[in-house]
Protein backbone atom coordinates (compact mmCIF):
# COMPACT_ATOMS: atom_id res chain seq x y z
CA UNK A 1 0.00 0.00 0.00
CA UNK A 2 1.34 3.45 -0.41
CA UNK A 3 -0.13 6.96 1.43
CA UNK A 4 -1.28 9.58 -1.74
CA UNK A 5 0.75 12.13 -0.28
CA UNK A 6 3.79 9.44 -1.00
CA UNK A 7 2.89 9.23 -4.62
CA UNK A 8 5.36 10.77 -7.00
CA UNK A 9 5.75 10.42 -10.94
CA UNK A 10 7.44 6.67 -11.34
CA UNK A 11 5.42 5.19 -8.77
CA UNK A 12 3.26 1.76 -9.71
CA UNK A 13 -0.69 2.18 -8.49
CA UNK A 14 -2.51 -0.95 -8.90
CA UNK A 15 -6.23 0.56 -10.49
CA UNK A 16 -8.93 -2.10 -10.92
CA UNK A 17 -6.47 -5.06 -11.23
CA UNK A 18 -4.08 -3.12 -14.01
CA UNK A 19 -0.45 -1.55 -13.44
CA UNK A 20 -0.61 1.74 -13.75
CA UNK A 21 2.61 4.14 -13.76
CA UNK A 22 2.39 7.45 -12.10
CA UNK A 23 3.15 10.19 -15.23
CA UNK A 24 2.17 13.03 -13.37
CA UNK A 25 1.19 14.33 -9.66
CA UNK A 26 -0.14 17.37 -8.16
CA UNK A 27 -1.11 18.85 -4.50
CA UNK A 28 -4.87 20.05 -4.61
CA UNK A 29 -6.81 21.21 -1.92
CA UNK A 30 -10.25 22.07 -2.97
CA UNK A 31 -12.12 25.09 -1.75
CA UNK A 32 -13.02 23.70 2.35
CA UNK A 33 -11.96 20.71 1.09
CA UNK A 34 -9.03 18.05 2.86
CA UNK A 35 -5.68 17.93 0.65
CA UNK A 36 -5.85 15.40 -1.94
CA UNK A 37 -3.15 14.36 -4.61
CA UNK A 38 -4.08 14.37 -8.22
CA UNK A 39 -2.35 11.98 -10.26
CA UNK A 40 -2.17 10.90 -14.12
CA UNK A 41 -1.40 7.64 -14.31
CA UNK A 42 -1.00 5.45 -17.55
CA UNK A 43 -1.91 2.38 -17.87
CA UNK A 44 0.80 -0.06 -18.46
CA UNK A 45 -0.84 -2.35 -20.39
CA UNK A 46 -3.09 -0.48 -22.77
CA UNK A 47 -1.64 3.03 -22.38
CA UNK A 48 -4.78 4.79 -21.45
CA UNK A 49 -3.92 7.72 -19.25
CA UNK A 50 -6.61 7.83 -16.31
CA UNK A 51 -7.15 10.95 -13.44
CA UNK A 52 -7.00 9.87 -10.14
CA UNK A 53 -7.40 11.67 -6.62
CA UNK A 54 -6.14 10.49 -3.57
CA UNK A 55 -6.77 11.64 0.12
CA UNK A 56 -2.80 12.59 0.91
CA UNK A 57 -3.53 10.80 4.31
CA UNK A 58 -5.58 7.59 2.52
CA UNK A 59 -3.62 4.77 1.08
CA UNK A 60 -3.80 2.72 -1.97
CA UNK A 61 -2.59 -0.25 -3.35
CA UNK A 62 0.68 -0.31 -5.57
CA UNK A 63 1.97 -2.68 -7.86
CA UNK A 64 5.02 -5.01 -6.64
CA UNK A 65 7.30 -4.86 -9.57
CA UNK A 66 10.56 -5.75 -10.39
CA UNK A 67 13.47 -4.01 -11.89
CA UNK A 68 15.75 -6.30 -14.31
CA UNK A 69 18.82 -5.16 -16.05
CA UNK A 70 18.27 -6.13 -20.19
CA UNK A 71 19.89 -5.47 -23.01
CA UNK A 72 17.79 -3.58 -26.33
CA UNK A 73 17.94 -6.16 -28.91
CA UNK A 74 15.70 -4.46 -31.89
CA UNK A 75 11.98 -3.95 -32.87
CA UNK A 76 9.12 -5.75 -35.05
CA UNK A 77 6.32 -4.55 -36.53
CA UNK A 78 4.43 -4.98 -32.82
CA UNK A 79 6.93 -4.86 -30.33
CA UNK A 80 10.70 -3.77 -28.61
CA UNK A 81 12.59 -6.69 -27.95
CA UNK A 82 14.49 -6.76 -25.13
CA UNK A 83 17.18 -9.95 -23.53
CA UNK A 84 17.62 -10.94 -20.10
CA UNK A 85 21.70 -10.08 -19.41
CA UNK A 86 21.85 -13.02 -17.15
CA UNK A 87 19.01 -16.17 -18.17
CA UNK A 88 19.19 -14.34 -21.91
CA UNK A 89 16.14 -14.63 -21.59
CA UNK A 90 13.48 -12.50 -24.16
CA UNK A 91 10.88 -10.25 -23.82
CA UNK A 92 8.36 -8.92 -25.73
CA UNK A 93 7.26 -5.43 -24.91
CA UNK A 94 3.88 -4.36 -27.24
CA UNK A 95 4.38 -0.56 -28.68
CA UNK A 96 1.16 0.75 -27.24
CA UNK A 97 1.62 3.11 -24.25
CA UNK A 98 5.71 3.08 -25.24
CA UNK A 99 5.61 4.76 -28.77
CA UNK A 100 7.78 7.55 -27.96
CA UNK A 101 10.33 5.15 -26.35
CA UNK A 102 12.09 4.01 -29.80
CA UNK A 103 13.78 7.54 -29.87
CA UNK A 104 15.56 6.12 -26.65
CA UNK A 105 16.25 2.58 -27.76
CA UNK A 106 19.74 1.65 -29.18
CA UNK A 107 20.27 -1.71 -30.04
CA UNK A 108 22.65 -3.52 -27.81
CA UNK A 109 22.32 -0.93 -25.07
CA UNK A 110 21.19 -2.19 -21.25
CA UNK A 111 18.14 -0.47 -19.94
CA UNK A 112 15.74 -1.32 -16.95
CA UNK A 113 12.54 -3.18 -17.81
CA UNK A 114 10.23 -2.81 -14.96
CA UNK A 115 8.35 -6.33 -14.76
CA UNK A 116 4.90 -7.16 -12.73
CA UNK A 117 3.92 -10.39 -12.08
CA UNK A 118 6.61 -11.70 -14.47
CA UNK A 119 5.16 -9.53 -17.32
CA UNK A 120 7.67 -6.51 -18.98
CA UNK A 121 6.01 -3.92 -18.73
CA UNK A 122 7.56 -1.03 -19.11
CA UNK A 123 11.21 0.31 -20.03
CA UNK A 124 13.03 2.80 -17.55
CA UNK A 125 14.86 5.11 -19.97
CA UNK A 126 18.14 6.82 -18.24
CA UNK A 127 17.94 10.28 -16.98
CA UNK A 128 20.76 11.07 -19.44
CA UNK A 129 21.66 9.22 -22.52
CA UNK A 130 24.77 9.45 -25.31
CA UNK A 131 22.97 9.71 -29.01
CA UNK A 132 25.19 9.57 -32.21
CA UNK A 133 24.20 12.64 -34.71
CA UNK A 134 22.85 10.87 -38.14
CA UNK A 135 21.24 14.11 -40.00
CA UNK A 136 22.95 17.86 -39.42
CA UNK A 137 22.83 20.66 -41.79
CA UNK A 138 25.84 22.64 -41.68
CA UNK A 139 25.78 26.31 -40.48
CA UNK A 140 28.24 29.21 -41.90
CA UNK A 141 30.09 30.62 -39.10
CA UNK A 142 29.17 34.21 -38.24
CA UNK A 143 26.07 33.54 -39.36
CA UNK A 144 24.22 34.01 -36.42
CA UNK A 145 24.10 35.38 -32.84
CA UNK A 146 26.48 33.42 -30.18
CA UNK A 147 24.80 30.77 -28.42
CA UNK A 148 22.43 30.25 -31.08
CA UNK A 149 21.01 26.47 -31.67
CA UNK A 150 20.12 24.23 -34.69
CA UNK A 151 18.21 21.14 -34.37
CA UNK A 152 19.99 17.54 -35.75
CA UNK A 153 18.39 14.51 -35.93
CA UNK A 154 19.92 11.56 -33.98
CA UNK A 155 20.22 7.88 -34.94
CA UNK A 156 16.84 7.09 -32.99
CA UNK A 157 15.08 9.30 -34.58
CA UNK A 158 15.42 11.76 -31.56
CA UNK A 159 15.33 15.87 -32.66
CA UNK A 160 17.39 17.78 -30.46
CA UNK A 161 18.49 21.37 -30.54
CA UNK A 162 22.54 21.58 -30.28
CA UNK A 163 24.97 24.30 -30.62
CA UNK A 164 26.10 25.23 -34.42
CA UNK A 165 29.87 23.62 -33.79
CA UNK A 166 27.98 20.46 -33.35
CA UNK A 167 28.64 17.89 -36.60
CA UNK A 168 27.12 15.10 -38.21
CA UNK A 169 28.39 12.05 -36.86
CA UNK A 170 29.88 13.09 -32.92
CA UNK A 171 28.46 11.72 -29.81
CA UNK A 172 26.38 14.52 -27.71
CA UNK A 173 24.89 14.08 -23.86
CA UNK A 174 21.01 14.42 -24.12
CA UNK A 175 18.52 14.73 -20.90
CA UNK A 176 15.75 12.35 -21.73
CA UNK A 177 13.46 14.24 -20.12
CA UNK A 178 13.63 17.31 -21.42
CA UNK A 179 15.51 16.09 -24.90
CA UNK A 180 18.17 19.07 -23.84
CA UNK A 181 21.29 18.68 -25.38
CA UNK A 182 24.06 19.01 -22.50
CA UNK A 183 27.61 18.27 -23.84
CA UNK A 184 29.67 17.09 -26.57
CA UNK A 185 31.22 13.74 -25.78
CA UNK A 186 34.95 12.72 -27.31
CA UNK A 187 35.39 9.41 -28.24
CA UNK B 1 10.55 36.51 -10.39
CA UNK B 2 9.41 39.27 -13.52
CA UNK B 3 10.15 42.70 -12.39
CA UNK B 4 6.92 43.36 -15.00
CA UNK B 5 4.67 41.22 -12.86
CA UNK B 6 5.25 43.22 -9.73
CA UNK B 7 4.47 46.75 -11.48
CA UNK B 8 1.43 45.01 -12.83
CA UNK B 9 0.93 43.84 -9.25
CA UNK B 10 1.47 47.35 -7.98
CA UNK B 11 -1.07 48.80 -10.50
CA UNK B 12 -3.56 45.71 -9.80
CA UNK B 13 -3.61 46.81 -5.93
CA UNK B 14 -4.20 50.58 -6.55
CA UNK B 15 -6.44 50.02 -9.60
CA UNK B 16 -8.58 47.66 -6.81
CA UNK B 17 -8.19 50.34 -3.85
CA UNK B 18 -9.82 52.65 -6.00
CA UNK B 19 -12.49 50.31 -7.08
CA UNK B 20 -13.75 49.71 -3.82
CA UNK B 21 -13.30 53.37 -2.42
CA UNK B 22 -15.39 54.80 -5.34
CA UNK B 23 -17.58 52.66 -4.70
CA UNK B 24 -18.12 53.78 -0.37
CA UNK B 25 -16.55 50.56 0.73
CA UNK B 26 -14.66 51.23 3.69
CA UNK B 27 -10.93 49.79 4.01
CA UNK B 28 -10.27 47.79 7.28
CA UNK B 29 -6.85 46.49 8.74
CA UNK B 30 -7.91 43.71 11.33
CA UNK B 31 -5.17 42.10 13.18
CA UNK B 32 -3.24 39.22 11.95
CA UNK B 33 -2.97 37.58 15.55
CA UNK B 34 -6.07 36.12 16.98
CA UNK B 35 -6.70 34.50 20.55
CA UNK B 36 -9.03 31.85 18.64
CA UNK B 37 -10.14 31.35 15.15
CA UNK B 38 -12.82 30.27 13.35
CA UNK B 39 -13.10 26.22 13.14
CA UNK B 40 -12.74 25.28 9.57
CA UNK B 41 -11.56 21.49 9.30
CA UNK B 42 -10.25 22.15 5.75
CA UNK B 43 -7.47 24.23 7.06
CA UNK B 44 -4.61 24.21 9.29
CA UNK B 45 -2.86 27.15 10.70
CA UNK B 46 0.35 28.58 12.11
CA UNK B 47 0.43 29.37 16.17
CA UNK B 48 2.29 31.56 17.66
CA UNK B 49 2.77 33.15 21.88
CA UNK B 50 2.34 36.28 22.85
CA UNK B 51 5.33 37.03 25.67
CA UNK B 52 4.51 39.92 28.12
CA UNK B 53 7.67 39.73 30.79
CA UNK B 54 5.26 41.17 33.37
CA UNK B 55 1.60 39.66 32.59
CA UNK B 56 2.56 36.55 30.95
CA UNK B 57 2.23 34.66 27.88
CA UNK B 58 -0.66 33.82 25.48
CA UNK B 59 -1.54 31.23 22.60
CA UNK B 60 -2.29 33.21 19.48
CA UNK B 61 -2.80 32.11 16.17
CA UNK B 62 -2.29 33.82 12.37
CA UNK B 63 -5.39 34.46 10.90
CA UNK B 64 -5.73 32.45 7.52
CA UNK B 65 -8.51 34.82 6.47
CA UNK B 66 -9.52 38.02 7.96
CA UNK B 67 -13.17 36.72 8.51
CA UNK B 68 -12.80 36.36 11.86
CA UNK B 69 -12.45 39.55 12.77
CA UNK B 70 -14.20 41.28 10.08
CA UNK B 71 -17.59 39.91 10.34
CA UNK B 72 -17.61 41.20 13.90
CA UNK B 73 -16.46 44.54 12.40
CA UNK B 74 -19.66 44.21 9.98
CA UNK B 75 -21.90 43.55 12.75
CA UNK B 76 -20.75 46.88 14.47
CA UNK B 77 -20.44 49.22 11.36
CA UNK B 78 -23.16 47.49 9.78
CA UNK B 79 -21.64 48.81 6.46
CA UNK B 80 -19.74 47.70 3.39
CA UNK B 81 -16.29 46.73 4.29
CA UNK B 82 -13.18 45.24 1.92
CA UNK B 83 -9.78 44.42 3.42
CA UNK B 84 -5.57 43.05 1.59
CA UNK B 85 -3.64 41.38 4.13
CA UNK B 86 -1.06 38.63 4.25
CA UNK B 87 -3.15 35.07 5.85
CA UNK B 88 -1.42 32.33 6.81
CA UNK B 89 -2.12 28.59 6.05
CA UNK B 90 0.18 25.99 7.80
CA UNK B 91 1.03 22.07 5.95
CA UNK B 92 -0.64 22.96 2.47
CA UNK B 93 1.83 21.63 -0.35
CA UNK B 94 3.95 23.65 -2.25
CA UNK B 95 3.41 24.22 -5.83
CA UNK B 96 2.77 26.72 -8.75
CA UNK B 97 -0.87 27.87 -6.58
CA UNK B 98 0.56 27.76 -2.88
CA UNK B 99 2.02 29.45 -0.55
CA UNK B 100 1.92 29.30 3.17
CA UNK B 101 1.99 33.16 3.44
CA UNK B 102 -0.38 35.33 0.77
CA UNK B 103 -2.51 38.23 0.16
CA UNK B 104 -6.19 37.80 0.59
CA UNK B 105 -8.84 40.53 -0.77
CA UNK B 106 -11.53 40.47 1.30
CA UNK B 107 -14.91 42.63 0.58
CA UNK B 108 -18.19 42.51 2.13
CA UNK B 109 -21.44 43.90 0.34
CA UNK B 110 -23.97 44.78 3.19
CA UNK B 111 -27.61 44.20 2.22
CA UNK B 112 -26.19 41.95 -1.21
CA UNK B 113 -26.36 38.13 -1.92
CA UNK B 114 -23.96 36.05 -3.81
CA UNK B 115 -25.59 37.59 -6.99
CA UNK B 116 -24.74 40.87 -6.14
CA UNK B 117 -21.25 39.49 -5.49
CA UNK B 118 -20.72 37.86 -8.79
CA UNK B 119 -21.85 41.38 -10.54
CA UNK B 120 -19.31 43.15 -8.43
CA UNK B 121 -16.48 40.86 -8.79
CA UNK B 122 -16.86 40.83 -12.76
CA UNK B 123 -16.66 44.64 -12.62
CA UNK B 124 -13.72 44.28 -10.83
CA UNK B 125 -12.58 42.21 -13.62
CA UNK B 126 -13.09 44.53 -16.16
CA UNK B 127 -11.87 47.69 -13.88
CA UNK B 128 -8.36 45.84 -13.45
CA UNK B 129 -7.73 44.10 -16.71
CA UNK B 130 -4.54 44.88 -18.94
CA UNK B 131 -3.57 44.90 -22.19
CA UNK B 132 -2.25 41.48 -21.22
CA UNK B 133 -5.04 40.11 -19.42
CA UNK B 134 -5.89 36.86 -21.86
CA UNK B 135 -9.32 36.45 -23.23
CA UNK B 136 -9.50 32.99 -20.09
CA UNK B 137 -9.34 35.99 -17.42
CA UNK B 138 -11.78 38.55 -18.76
CA UNK B 139 -15.57 39.13 -18.00
CA UNK B 140 -18.18 38.40 -18.92
CA UNK B 141 -18.07 35.34 -16.82
CA UNK B 142 -19.79 32.28 -17.40
CA UNK B 143 -22.02 30.61 -15.28
CA UNK B 144 -22.51 26.93 -14.53
CA UNK B 145 -24.16 25.10 -11.26
CA UNK B 146 -22.80 22.08 -9.26
CA UNK B 147 -25.40 20.02 -10.41
CA UNK B 148 -24.78 20.81 -14.15
CA UNK B 149 -21.01 20.12 -14.18
CA UNK B 150 -21.21 16.76 -12.48
CA UNK B 151 -24.47 15.90 -14.84
CA UNK B 152 -21.92 16.86 -18.12
CA UNK B 153 -18.40 16.21 -17.14
CA UNK B 154 -19.31 13.12 -14.47
CA UNK B 155 -22.40 11.99 -16.15
CA UNK B 156 -23.64 11.82 -11.95
CA UNK B 157 -27.09 13.14 -11.15
CA UNK B 158 -25.56 15.08 -7.95
CA UNK B 159 -28.91 16.00 -6.52
CA UNK B 160 -29.84 12.29 -6.41
CA UNK B 161 -26.77 11.14 -5.17
CA UNK B 162 -26.98 12.88 -1.41
CA UNK B 163 -26.54 9.58 -0.09
CA UNK B 164 -23.11 9.00 1.41
CA UNK B 165 -23.14 5.37 0.04
CA UNK B 166 -24.85 6.22 -3.27
CA UNK B 167 -22.07 8.95 -4.37
CA UNK B 168 -19.32 6.14 -2.45
CA UNK B 169 -20.86 3.47 -4.71
CA UNK B 170 -21.21 6.37 -7.72
CA UNK B 171 -17.46 7.12 -7.72
CA UNK B 172 -16.35 3.52 -7.77
CA UNK B 173 -19.01 2.99 -10.87
CA UNK B 174 -16.73 5.55 -12.36
CA UNK B 175 -13.45 3.67 -12.14
CA UNK B 176 -12.04 6.25 -9.27
CA UNK B 177 -10.40 4.65 -5.53
CA UNK B 178 -12.88 5.79 -3.74
CA UNK B 179 -12.52 4.32 -0.33
CA UNK B 180 -15.58 1.99 0.52
CA UNK B 181 -15.65 4.47 4.46
CA UNK B 182 -15.23 7.50 2.51
CA UNK B 183 -17.14 10.72 4.05
CA UNK B 184 -19.58 11.80 1.61
CA UNK B 185 -17.71 15.32 1.19
CA UNK B 186 -14.34 13.07 0.68
CA UNK B 187 -16.30 10.81 -2.07
CA UNK B 188 -17.72 14.38 -3.70
CA UNK B 189 -14.03 16.01 -3.82
CA UNK B 190 -12.64 12.60 -5.25
CA UNK B 191 -15.43 12.82 -8.25
CA UNK B 192 -14.82 17.05 -8.23
CA UNK B 193 -11.13 16.78 -8.74
CA UNK B 194 -10.94 13.78 -10.50
CA UNK B 195 -13.91 14.05 -13.24
CA UNK B 196 -15.44 17.28 -13.39
CA UNK B 197 -12.74 20.23 -12.22
CA UNK B 198 -10.27 18.98 -14.95
CA UNK B 199 -13.10 19.39 -17.50
CA UNK B 200 -14.46 23.26 -16.87
CA UNK B 201 -15.08 25.10 -19.67
CA UNK B 202 -11.75 27.47 -19.53
CA UNK B 203 -12.32 29.38 -22.12
CA UNK B 204 -13.61 32.21 -19.72
CA UNK B 205 -14.12 32.61 -16.29
CA UNK B 206 -16.13 30.25 -14.37
CA UNK B 207 -18.75 30.79 -11.47
CA UNK B 208 -19.12 27.70 -10.30
CA UNK B 209 -22.36 28.04 -7.99
CA UNK B 210 -24.40 25.82 -5.75
CA UNK B 211 -22.34 24.33 -3.62
CA UNK B 212 -23.17 21.32 -1.73
CA UNK B 213 -24.94 21.79 1.68
CA UNK B 214 -22.91 19.10 3.03
CA UNK B 215 -19.71 21.35 2.48
CA UNK B 216 -19.44 22.41 5.64
CA UNK B 217 -19.34 26.36 5.59
CA UNK B 218 -20.30 29.60 6.75
CA UNK B 219 -22.49 30.02 3.68
CA UNK B 220 -26.47 30.76 3.99
CA UNK B 221 -28.55 27.49 2.75
CA UNK B 222 -30.93 27.66 0.06
CA UNK B 223 -34.17 26.70 1.63
CA UNK B 224 -35.55 23.44 0.49
CA UNK B 225 -32.26 22.36 -1.81
CA UNK B 226 -29.06 19.92 -0.55
CA UNK B 227 -27.34 23.35 -1.91
CA UNK B 228 -25.91 26.25 -0.58
CA UNK B 229 -25.69 29.66 -1.62
CA UNK B 230 -22.28 30.01 -2.34
CA UNK B 231 -19.77 30.25 -5.28
CA UNK B 232 -16.24 29.73 -6.96
CA UNK B 233 -14.75 31.03 -9.65
CA UNK B 234 -12.22 29.83 -12.17
CA UNK B 235 -10.07 31.09 -14.45
CA UNK B 236 -7.25 29.32 -16.65
CA UNK B 237 -7.66 26.25 -14.22
CA UNK B 238 -6.67 28.30 -11.15
CA UNK B 239 -9.33 28.59 -8.15
CA UNK B 240 -9.34 32.15 -7.76
CA UNK B 241 -12.30 33.01 -4.95
CA UNK B 242 -15.12 32.19 -2.73
CA UNK B 243 -18.26 33.64 -2.73
CA UNK B 244 -21.32 32.92 -0.07
CA UNK B 245 -24.58 34.81 0.72
CA UNK B 246 -23.11 34.69 4.50
CA UNK B 247 -25.21 32.55 7.04
CA UNK B 248 -26.96 34.94 9.26
CA UNK B 249 -29.30 32.41 11.68
CA UNK B 250 -27.46 31.97 14.95
CA UNK B 251 -28.17 28.56 15.67
CA UNK B 252 -26.74 27.05 11.98
CA UNK B 253 -23.60 29.12 12.68
CA UNK B 254 -23.47 27.36 16.32
CA UNK B 255 -24.35 24.24 14.75
CA UNK B 256 -21.53 24.53 11.95
CA UNK B 257 -19.61 25.79 14.50
CA UNK B 258 -19.99 23.10 16.73
CA UNK B 259 -19.68 19.88 14.05
CA UNK B 260 -16.50 21.48 12.47
CA UNK B 261 -14.47 21.61 16.18
CA UNK B 262 -15.58 18.54 16.56
CA UNK B 263 -13.80 17.31 13.39
CA UNK B 264 -10.95 19.92 14.76
CA UNK B 265 -9.72 17.79 17.27
CA UNK B 266 -7.54 15.65 14.83
CA UNK B 267 -5.68 18.94 13.47
CA UNK B 268 -2.09 18.80 13.56
CA UNK B 269 -1.99 22.41 14.73
CA UNK B 270 -5.03 22.56 17.20
CA UNK B 271 -6.58 26.31 17.76
CA UNK B 272 -8.75 27.70 20.28
CA UNK B 273 -12.27 28.68 19.35
CA UNK B 274 -14.63 31.44 20.60
CA UNK B 275 -17.66 29.62 21.93
CA UNK B 276 -19.48 32.96 22.03
CA UNK B 277 -18.99 33.86 18.37
CA UNK B 278 -21.67 32.70 16.73
CA UNK B 279 -23.74 34.86 19.05
CA UNK B 280 -22.80 37.67 16.90
CA UNK B 281 -24.78 36.89 13.96
CA UNK B 282 -28.10 37.64 16.01
CA UNK B 283 -27.32 41.11 14.89
CA UNK B 284 -25.35 40.86 11.81
CA UNK B 285 -26.99 42.49 8.53
CA UNK B 286 -27.68 40.98 5.54
CA UNK B 287 -24.65 40.16 3.72
CA UNK B 288 -22.25 38.53 0.87
CA UNK B 289 -18.84 38.42 0.99
CA UNK B 290 -15.92 37.04 -1.25
CA UNK B 291 -12.51 36.11 -0.39
CA UNK B 292 -9.98 36.09 -3.09
CA UNK B 293 -6.26 35.19 -3.60
CA UNK B 294 -5.13 38.34 -4.69
CA UNK B 295 -1.90 36.63 -5.76
CA UNK B 296 -3.55 34.43 -8.04
CA UNK B 297 -5.90 37.36 -9.25
CA UNK B 298 -2.51 39.09 -10.19
CA UNK B 299 -1.29 36.14 -12.62
CA UNK B 300 -4.98 35.56 -14.16
CA UNK B 301 -5.38 39.03 -15.13
CA UNK B 302 -1.61 38.78 -16.38
CA UNK B 303 -1.86 35.42 -17.94
CA UNK B 304 0.38 33.43 -15.75
CA UNK B 305 0.09 30.51 -14.05
CA UNK B 306 2.81 30.06 -11.88
CA UNK B 307 3.15 31.99 -8.44
CA UNK B 308 7.17 32.00 -8.50
CA UNK B 309 6.94 34.31 -11.75
CA UNK B 310 4.92 36.32 -9.27
CA UNK B 311 6.51 36.29 -5.58
CA UNK B 312 9.83 37.76 -5.07
CA UNK B 313 10.65 35.02 -2.74
CA UNK B 314 8.61 31.93 -2.87
CA UNK B 315 8.33 29.80 0.00
CA UNK B 316 9.84 26.86 -1.57
CA UNK B 317 13.08 28.96 -2.35
CA UNK B 318 13.35 29.58 1.45
CA UNK B 319 12.83 26.43 2.09
CA UNK B 320 15.67 24.88 0.08
CA UNK B 321 17.78 27.71 0.66
CA UNK B 322 17.11 26.61 4.26
CA UNK B 323 17.02 22.82 3.99
CA UNK B 324 19.56 22.42 7.12
CA UNK B 325 16.84 24.61 8.87
CA UNK B 326 14.49 21.70 8.63
CA UNK B 327 13.65 19.16 10.98
CA UNK B 328 12.59 15.95 9.49
CA UNK B 329 9.69 13.81 10.88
Amino acid sequence: MIRGGDIAKGSVLLINSHPHIVVDREFVNPGKGAAFARVKAKNMRNGNVVTQTIKTQDEVEDAQVDLIDCQYQYSDAENYIFMNNESFEQYFIPFPGHEDKKFYLQEGETYSILFYEGEAIDIKIPYKMVFTVAESENYVRGDTVSGATKPVVCETGLVVRVPLFIKQGEKILVNTETNEYQERVNT
Amino acid sequence: MDTRLLEERSRILTETRAFFLGRGYLETDTPALAPALIPESCLEVFRTEYDNPFLGRMDLWLVPSPEVWMKPLIARLRRSVFQVCKCFRNSESLGRLHNPEFTMLEYYTVGADSGDSRQLTEELFRRCAGPDTPAWARPPFRRMTMAEAFRELAGLDLEALQDRGALVEAGRGKGLLVPLEASWEDAFNQVFLSLVEPSLPADAPLVLERYPAQIECLAADIPGTPWKDRWELYAGGMELCNCYTEASDPGAVRASFERESERKRTARVPHRVDAGYPDLFSGFPPCSGVAMGFDRFVLALTGERDLSRLLPYPFADILAENEGALRRP
